[in-house]
């Protein structure tokens, strides 16, 4: 009778640690199925009265006028052009969520902001995202309440481009700090410094013409490229207002 | 359940590192780059309960801070679990004044050495493209992250050191 109570009291399940262990382990599996929305609804709840204020969205709007006049002008010419032939992507007509950045994270090797919308807001991943100026970059993960944008800067992004002026392709290569590179595959190109880098008519990521950045400086030839480095319209380091754009096929 | 928390303070702690890690408030930056947030906490834990708990909470550390982070294709794990171990290996300075400079000396190499792990993956796997132009901004991120690392690791990792050791002494 002893050795049968002394069994049962031995048993895994009754002690506290492993039970303790247990739930860490489930905890970390939690995190790491939800890739972190929990932590990041959670952020959400508790940085919520420091969002940013009303002025950052007039400046945006005001700024989003500028952008779109630009865009208006590109898209003029784009149509004149094969656009209605070839037409990879298009922007729809009225999807534009409103967002604010609660988090960021801009030094370092991770660059990233997360937004105050989410999955209930309608916003999907590979939307695209617009501050004052230009393009940011692509929603790349969705929680309930937020997203998370992988900015241009990131060295994972890569975003083909072209330059309006000389009609030329490139790619554009996030490289960890604040000016990603422009990689044009012909070194016989004439760019120059000041010219509009747009996202590309070809992009099969991003609608064409978004204005993205003016070329800051040109680095010469490599391996039969040229290279350019770009300064972005868009400044991820100081924009507290964005918005999110739906991309249709 | 005061008494409870108190003795589970550096678990509770544990859970909160995420949140400071999508703070990462501008204002502490140097050269726009914030410091590696999960040593001030690795640091102090790894001390107090030895390399197997260090290697262990540097995993759970490394796999949260994947999940949250944009970059799925490269790992912040070899990093912490590297430095877990190691910082489980390292005695407790019964000198004060030394035990603060220690603090930010090894959050200076351990920082070093996360940031070149990270940045090694990235040149692996873009080795044949544009790893060249990499150089140079990774080398500057890096080494802007390990002088703001060490520079509050003192602050922050002694705080963290005496708050823990009292929660395991009960």
């Amino acid at each position: 009778m002893v050795d049968i109570r002394r069994i049962s009291t031995n048993r895994w399940w009754h002690k506290k640690k492993n039970w303790g262990v247990f739930i860490f382990i489930f905890f970390l599996f939690v995190v790491r199925i939800s890739k972190g929305s929990l932590y990041k609804d959670f952020y959400y709840l508790i940085s919520r009265p420091f969002w940013p204020g009303q002025f950052q969205r007039e400046v945006l709007s005001k700024s989003v006028e500028q952008e779109f006049l630009i865009r208006l002008q590109q898209l003029e010419k784009d149509n004149k052009r094969l656009r209605e032939i070839l037409s990879l992507k298009r922007l729809s007509d009225s999807e534009r969520i409103s967002a604010s950045v609660i988090s960021r994270k801009t030094g370092s090797f991770w660059k990233q902001i997360i937004l105050n919308k989410g999955s209930q807001d309608g916003v999907e991943v590979g939307s695209f995202v617009v501050g004052p100026g230009g393009l940011l970059g692509r929603i790349i993960n969705t929680s309930l309440f937020t997203s998370s944008v992988q900015l241009l800067t990131s060295p994972e992004s890569k975003v083909g481009v072209w330059v309006e002026r000389i009609q030329m392709h490139g790619l554009l290569v996030g490289l960890g700090n604040n000016y990603p590179k422009a990689i044009f595959y012909n070194k016989n190109i004439d760019i120059k410094v000041g010219d509009l880098v747009l996202s590309s008519p070809a992009s099969t990521l991003l609608p064409p013409n978004i204005p993205i950045g003016i070329i800051q400086s040109i680095e010469g030839e490599l391996k039969g490229t040229k290279t350019a480095s770009v300064l972005l319209l868009a400044k991820p380091q100081a924009i507290d207002w964005v918005q999110i754009v739906k991309v249709e096929l | 359940m005061k008494q409870y928390i108190r003795r589970k303070i550096s678990l509770i702690s544990f859970l909160f590192i995420p949140i400071v890690y999508f703070w990462d408030p501008n204002w502490l930056a140097f050269l726009g780059v914030q410091p590696y947030w999960p040593l001030f906490w690795l640091l102090p834990w790894s001390m107090i309960y030895g390399s197997i708990d260090g290697f262990i909470i540097g995993l759970s550390l490394g796999l949260i801070l994947d999940s949250i982070s944009p970059d799925s294709s490269f790992s912040q794990i070899p990093g912490l679990v590297l430095c877990g171990i190691w910082f489980g290996k390292l005695n407790i300075s019964s000198n004060v004044f030394v035990g603060h400079f220690r603090y930010g000396l090894f959050c200076t190499i351990a920082s070093f050495l996360c940031g070149s792990l990270y940045f090694f993956q990235i040149l692996i796997k873009y080795f044949s493209d544009q790893s060249i132009f990499m150089y140079l901004p990774s080398i500057k991120n890096i080494f802007a992250q390990v002088f703001i690392t060490g520079l509050l690791a003192p602050l922050l990792c002694s705080s963290l050191f005496r708050l823990f050791q009292k929660s395991k002494k009960g």
